[in-house]
């Protein structure tokens, strides 16, 4: 037995991490390879066109993809596939677009039949204009995004060597006082900064708003940051002024409450996307300086009508961040393409193992439901299934026990269900925050979480993102938005911020036992089981009876 | 000591069958090995030998399979004068002057060309073939010569083109055809003579040179055609066509009689080359890949369910192909290509029932038993004797009809021939034994060219290099070749044939028998665990011990496949094995034993959760009914809106009947989400185990080729000696007496007559020698007779040997011989 890597007819690659050589092997291959599940034993990568073009794009070539794969093979690795990486990745880069002195923005070819056909293609006629030469045509520069996208899904993408133009200049610089940029972040800003253009995964707690920071003090200039809502604006806002020489007045927030516009604006999707009789008015925020840097957090949920903005900005630096880039409408393609590359990413396990966020121990308690629920349960209408089992009135038994069991501890319910939520908020005497609550409110309550005069708070899933509840030790989730994998993901970012006393992490997921509840437990469970969380099932009757001894 | 006369004989054989008789037998094997066409029946004598090496079809076969260089001297020979010195031959040829040996050598071997150097001579068939006319030209371009093109043409006219080259005239046409012939096969007069041609008349000369040498005129020629015309170096051949004559042709030529000669095959470059290490192990690689593929096709038409019925045309249905080729998640015509291989490997066939379906054939089973390098040796022989090349499968027949796989219509006769082709140049680039040695893929269109020059008239331009493609790709996804080279094992499969001194089965036995024992140390050992990991998923990182990945198949479902395999658990795949019948401590001490890490705790609750309900329902076949010790679970099942359907009543607070029959049933509850189990009349649980089906014993399909089978060693010596026997006993009589004392009678066809111990003598002198004897012999009914035969043995007051006359071996009673004599051949040569 030789080499750690197995490499799979369906161009999946399986790396055994006990094996001496599994990290050399994980960075010959991390370049070209999508890390799809990261469990125990085996890690699996993924060779997908657009990670072998996205290695072309750092300038890997083909030679050394095939290279990696044969040296580290345990097995002879399958020849069509060999042959199909070179081929793929002979795709990139026949199609250049350059800026030309004269003509602008011009989309040049290395081989003339490739340029003639996309040129026959539907999607690429509107967005090109006059033929300049045999191998080059000229490109409206508002275009650039488009048929980026549009070469793409035809299978040959674009080299974007247009470069980037720097924005207005402003000084920014980080106050690493006590504190610095872990390496991974580093890494991080530096990936993407050579890249030009990218996508950052870091896990939930891992300071990827530290990332964001320390590009923009390389980038030295106006930025446009694009946040999930106003809370997570104003954190933002919160943590710019702690971490780096911004004050307070060189931060605007351009939210639906202020509409600031500042040499770094923080701005809602949610104000981006409100439309007035047909129109997009806030659209402008775009064209209102001339940025230098875009910072997209939470890419997985960047909107669709976002995509379309951020088409037109490709001249501009963009640099995405997430914990996840599973989107659950399937567009990562759409991300990548537009935003750019993914420049940087590290599996959870190894952020854990570096002490930089917390280790969690994750337990899917199951209800066993009373005869008279299960009957409910199943004359229940399909549609409201999932709704009755997951709010039945035993996974609230199970969820007061639980939370009586880490009294004292900072904890977090959350669920779906409103009614649901009340109901607990009301036995446990705890607030609950929700979709209705108004942003003071909010913010409030969070303050008092924080400081530890609250210890039990009960949220829905407007608390899903970018809420910093640092001490928060103990999530419960009661309910969930059916199978989202992020979402589990995300919510189990609440209590991943390293705890100051080392303390590990509890995140208890509810669940009713033969129900669909279970199955969309399961498949919620999915992408934390592959990042290498392994769930611990236990029974309520078990943890209710500890609770009577 | 070969006297004068005879040593000029030998020189000039009158006949072809003349030269055959005086050819070695290794000569005449060889000839019939090339041409076995000529052993079926076995010739009685040289002369009908001959005659048959004569006929149109055979000789249309065997120039088949001459190479460029061999056709185009044969082309050469059929427009150059009958017979035709070498030195002739060779002028015609310049520049294929090396290679000319070579390629006479293999058309006399194959009786295409006879006669001594002075004298070569075409097989007459062979010049008919290739003999221009107006329908077909020849392969040259060139014509007819000035006599044929003339013949009918007035003396008249003849006298007038006498006149025109400046000759002088005669009445008699022959010699007058002479006089012009000598003009135009002389150079210099004949340059002197075009010296005086216009500028376009010798435009037009020069469009007809290479052939096509017809040209179409109008009916008022211009001035330059007329000028051609009046001193014959055209002619006319109908009212608006002309021809250039031969003779002219040559002398535009430079005696040439290709414009482009093709006296080597053009060379094989190397494309790529790799390691011999990283070949064999990308070869044997997919080799283990391919059994895979095979044995999950077979596996999943073992079913009643998956076994797809046999087209009323015979073959597999299109949407079955499909369907086989999602289940293998490879491209339709892979699959067509693993199901076609298995079908020549004779592993699966039609069933041969009422309602027709393809099965796995007993002899699967016995093959699933073989260690996996004997698995892939029989795939590969079925593969290599194949007529049936897989990538037909999905076109359509010159009728339209769509070629099917296991469908009639995909026999293509040359492709085993060629496939044998393609891999011997494989082998020519892959040389290297040693794991660094260098050896090399060729580039496919190279290969494709190659054939073109080695086999130019077999099987039509455009399937030959469609088989040839075929092969490569195929070659490669069985693991007959790695990275576009060789794999060092599967040399051994070229071999069948070699010459070795065996029967062609017993050869290609040992040639399996070497590939598969080359094969063996580059297949990985089976393994026996697994990796179970927490996200419910085991990592099997290598191949499974059959039990192993038999039992993991059913509990788990395959996620992905390759070098390794990745299983997902799931309720359903849980569920599937409890169905088995077997218990979750069956599962889960299963699992503990073939993992080395402990079974991850969502994994053991897996088992138990699916456990824990399985089996809970019980469902009966009695009008059907559902049992349960739960009350409350029946009236959840009673209340469910999905049941109604069903028909269920509560018979009793723990039995539930239903009007459904109990399949419907159990799956009706299962989509529900329960987990039921069947139940027998007894009130035991029934194990559900899939049934797999099997077609009664098969044979493997045999190949179709487009000729007799190649002719082993042991039948060419055999039919060698029957031909020379029968030739000899045809010509004993007639031979002149060449004095042989011990039998004064013989060659006057009486029975020869000697003293008894002189003929015993003789006999156990020829079972020494192996000469051939004439004896006297008087049969049952008292009539004296002669016989030519080879004794073998000679005792017991009985002699044993092969009859030439009768042509088998025959034993005659010694009181019965009444004399012996040398045959008259025994020294012949």
């Amino acid at each position: 037995m030789t080499g750690p890597l197995i490499v799979q007819s369906d161009k999946t690659l399986l790396l055994e991490v006990d094996h001496e050589q599994a990290d050399a092997c994980r960075r010959a291959i991390a370049p070209f390879a999508e890390l799809e599940r990261a469990p125990e034993h085996i890690h699996t990568y993924r060779l997908t066109p657009l990670g072998l073009w996205n290695a072309r794009a750092a300038g890997h070539d083909a030679e050394q993809v095939v290279d990696a794969l044969v040296t580290h093979s345990r097995y002879p690795v399958p020849h069509a596939l060999l042959v199909d990486v070179a081929e793929t990745m002979d795709r990139y880069g026949r199609l250049r677009l350059l800026k030309h002195p004269v003509h602008g923005l011009v989309l040049e070819t290395t081989d003339r039949p490739v340029l003639e056909e996309i040129l026959r293609s539907k999607r690429i006629q509107p967005l090109v204009g006059a033929r300049i030469d045999p191998d080059t045509v000229a490109v409206h520069p508002s275009e650039r995004g488009q048929i980026k996208q549009a070469l793409l899904k035809l299978g040959w993408p674009a080299e974007d060597l247009a470069g980037y133009v720097d924005g207005e200049a402003h000084a920014i610089e980080l106050h690493e006082d006590g504190w610095a940029l872990r390496p991974y972040q580093k890494q991080a800003v530096e990936s993407f900064w050579h890249g030009g253009s990218g996508v950052v995964v870091l896990p939930c707690g891992a300071g990827k708003t530290l990332v964001g920071a320390g590009a923009m003090a390389t980038a030295k200039s106006t930025t446009l940051i694009l946040v999930t809502n106003t809370v997570s604006a104003r954190q933002w806002k919160h943590e710019l002024m702690r971490r780096t020489s911004l004050t307070e007045h060189e931060i605007g927030e351009y939210s639906g409450a202020k509409k600031e516009i500042r040499p770094v604006t923080i701005a809602t999707y949610q104000v981006l996307t409100t439309k007035r009789k047909g129109v997009y008015p806030h659209l402008e925020l775009f064209d209102s300086r001339d940025w230098g840097l875009i910072v997209y957090d939470e890419v997985h949920l960047l909107p669709a009508p976002v995509f379309k903005f951020t088409a037109d900005l490709q001249a501009r630096r963009r640099l995405g961040l997430t914990a996840t880039l599973v989107r659950e409408d399937g567009r990562e393609s759409d991300v990548f393409s537009l935003i750019g590359p993914k420049r940087f990413d590290a599996p959870w396990k190894e952020i854990e193992a570096q002490g930089y966020i917390a280790p969690a121990d994750c337990v899917e308690v199951r209800v066993d439901l009373t005869e008279s629920e299960r009957l409910a349960y199943a004359t229940a209408e399909a549609d409201e299934k999932y709704r009755f089992c997951s709010t039945t009135a035993s996974k609230q038994r199970v969820t007061e026990a639980l939370v009586r069991r880490h009294a004292g501890e900072q904890t977090l319910v959350i669920g779906q269900y409103i009614d649901q939520l009340d109901e607990l908020g009301e036995h446990l005497g705890a607030p609950v925050i929700k979709g209705d609550t108004g942003t003071a409110q909010r913010e409030r309550l969070f303050d008092a979480f924080r400081s530890g005069e609250l210890s039990v708070l009960v949220v829905s899933k407007v608390a899903n993102f970018s809420i910093d509840l640092p001490e928060a030790t103990v999530a419960i989730q009661v309910s969930g938005t059916f199978g989202s994998r992020q979402e589990e993901a995300q919510r189990l970012g609440r209590v991943l911020r390293p705890k100051a006393d080392g303390h590990e992490a509890r995140f208890y997921s509810v669940v009713a036992r033969d129900t669909v509840d279970q199955d969309f437990a399961a498949h919620r469970q999915r992408f934390l089981a592959e990042q290498g969380y392994a769930y611990r099932i236990v029974d309520a009757s078990e943890l209710l009876a500890d609770e009577l001894d | 000591m070969t006297t004068e006369p005879e040593a000029r004989r030998r020189a000039a054989p009158r006949t072809l069958a003349d030269e055959l008789r005086s050819r070695p037998d290794e000569a005449l094997v060889e000839l019939l090995r090339a041409r076995p066409d000529l052993l079926s029946p076995v010739p009685s004598d040289l002369t009908q030998l001959a005659t048959r090496a004569g006929t149109r079809a055979s000789v249309v076969r065997a120039m088949e399979r001459l190479d460029r260089f061999a056709l185009q001297v044969t082309e050469a020979l059929a427009v150059a004068p009958d017979p035709c010195p070498y030195e002739t031959l060779a002028a015609s040829l310049p520049g294929g002057e090396d290679e000319l040996p070579r390629a006479l050598g293999l058309l006399r071997e194959r009786a295409l060309v006879w006669g001594g150097d002075d004298r070569l001579r075409l097989v007459r068939t062979a010049r008919e073939l290739l003999t221009p006319n107006a329908d077909r030209p020849s392969p040259t371009g060139l014509g007819p010569t000035l006599a044929e093109a003339t013949s009918g043409m007035s003396p008249g006219r003849l006298q007038e083109l006498l006149i025109a080259v400046g000759l002088p005239t005669t009445h008699d046409p022959v010699s007058a055809l002479a006089a012009l012939t000598a003009l135009f096969t002389d150079r210099e007069r004949m340059a002197s003579l075009l010296a005086g041609a216009s500028e376009e008349a010798r435009a037009t000369l020069a469009k007809l040179t290479w052939g096509p040498p017809y040209g179409e005129v109008s009916e008022r020629p211009s001035a330059p055609v007329r000028w051609l015309l009046d001193r014959g170096l055209l002619l006319p051949v109908g009212s608006r066509t002309v021809v250039l004559p031969r003779e002219v042709a040559l002398h535009l030529r430079d005696g040439r009689a290709h414009r482009r000669l093709e006296p080597l095959p053009p060379a094989l470059e190397p494309a790529r080359a790799h390691p011999r290490r990283s070949v064999d192990a990308a070869a044997a690689g997919q080799a283990l890949a391919a059994l895979t593929a095979v044995e999950e096709l077979l596996t999943s038409w073992s079913t009643a369910a998956g076994a797809p019925p046999v087209l009323r045309a015979g073959g597999l249905g299109v949407r079955d192909l499909k369907r086989t080729a999602v289940t293998l998640d490879v491209p339709e015509p892979v699959a067509a290509f693993w199901i076609e291989v298995s079908y020549a490997a004779g592993l699966v066939a039609s069933d041969g029932e009422a309602d027709e379906r393809y099965a796995p054939t007993p002899a699967y089973d016995v093959w699933l038993e073989q260690p996996p390098e004997r698995r892939w040796a029989r795939l590969a022989g079925a593969w290599l004797a194949s007529t049936r090349p897989a990538g037909l499968v999905g076109e359509r027949d010159a009728k339209g009809r769509a070629l099917n796989a296991l469908g009639p219509g995909l026999d293509r006769g040359p492709a085993p021939e060629l496939r044998r082709r393609v891999l011997r140049l494989l082998a020519g680039l892959a040389e290297g034994e040693a794991p660094d040695d260098e050896v090399a893929a060729p580039d496919v269109e190279a290969v494709v060219a190659r054939l073109d020059w080695e086999c130019p008239l077999r099987a039509g331009t455009e399937t030959r290099g469609r088989i040839a493609r075929w092969t490569l790709r195929e070659a490669e996804l069985l693991g007959v070749t790695g990275r576009g080279a060789l794999a060092s094992y599967a040399r051994p499969l070229l071999d069948a044939g070699a010459g070795a001194r065996t029967s062609l089965e017993e050869e290609t036995e040992r040639a399996l028998d070497g590939a598969a024992a080359r094969l063996a140390p580059l297949l990985p050992e089976p393994l026996d665990h697994v990796l179970l990991q927490a996200d419910l998923t085991a990592v099997a990182p290598g191949p499974l011990r059959r039990p192993l990945a038999e039992t993991l198949n059913v509990l788990a479902d395959v996620e992905s496949k390759g070098g390794a395999t990745v299983y997902r658990f799931t309720p359903r795949s849980v569920r599937r094995a409890l169905d088995t019948g077997r218990t979750a401590s069956e599962l889960h001490s299963f699992l503990a034993a073939h993992s080395h890490t402990p079974v991850p705790q969502p994994l053991a609750y897996l088992i138990d959760d699916v456990a824990r309900r399985h089996g809970r329902l019980r469902v009966g076949a009695a009008g059907s009914y559902v049992r349960c010790d739960d009350d409350a679970l029946l009236a959840e099942i009673v209340a469910d809106r999905r049941a109604a359907g069903l028909g269920l009543r509560l018979l009793a607070p723990t039995v539930l009947a239903a009007e459904t029959d109990p399949v419907t049933l159990l799956e009706r509850l299962r989509s529900m989400g329960y987990a039921p189990a069947a139940e027998s009349a007894e009130g035991d649980v029934v194990i559900h185990r899939a049934d797999t089906l099997r077609t009664p014993p098969r044979t493997a399909p045999e190949p179709v080729p487009d000729g007799p089978p190649r002719p082993d060693r042991p039948l060419l010596a055999a039919a060698v000696r029957a031909i020379r026997a029968g030739d000899r006993a045809a010509r004993v009589p007639h031979r002149p007496d060449r004095s042989a004392p011990s039998a004064p009678d013989a060659p006057n066809g009486r029975p020869p007559r000697t003293a008894a111990a002189d003929t015993l003598a003789l006999l156990r002198s020829a079972v020494r020698t192996g000469a051939s004897v004439v004896i006297g012999y008087v049969d049952a009914d008292g009539v004296a007779g002669r016989r030519v035969i080879d004794p073998v043995r000679v005792e017991d007051g009985f002699v044993t040997g092969y009859d030439h006359i009768a042509a088998e071996v025959r034993t005659y009673p010694l009181h019965r011989v009444t004399g012996a004599a040398e045959s008259a051949d025994a020294d012949d040569g």
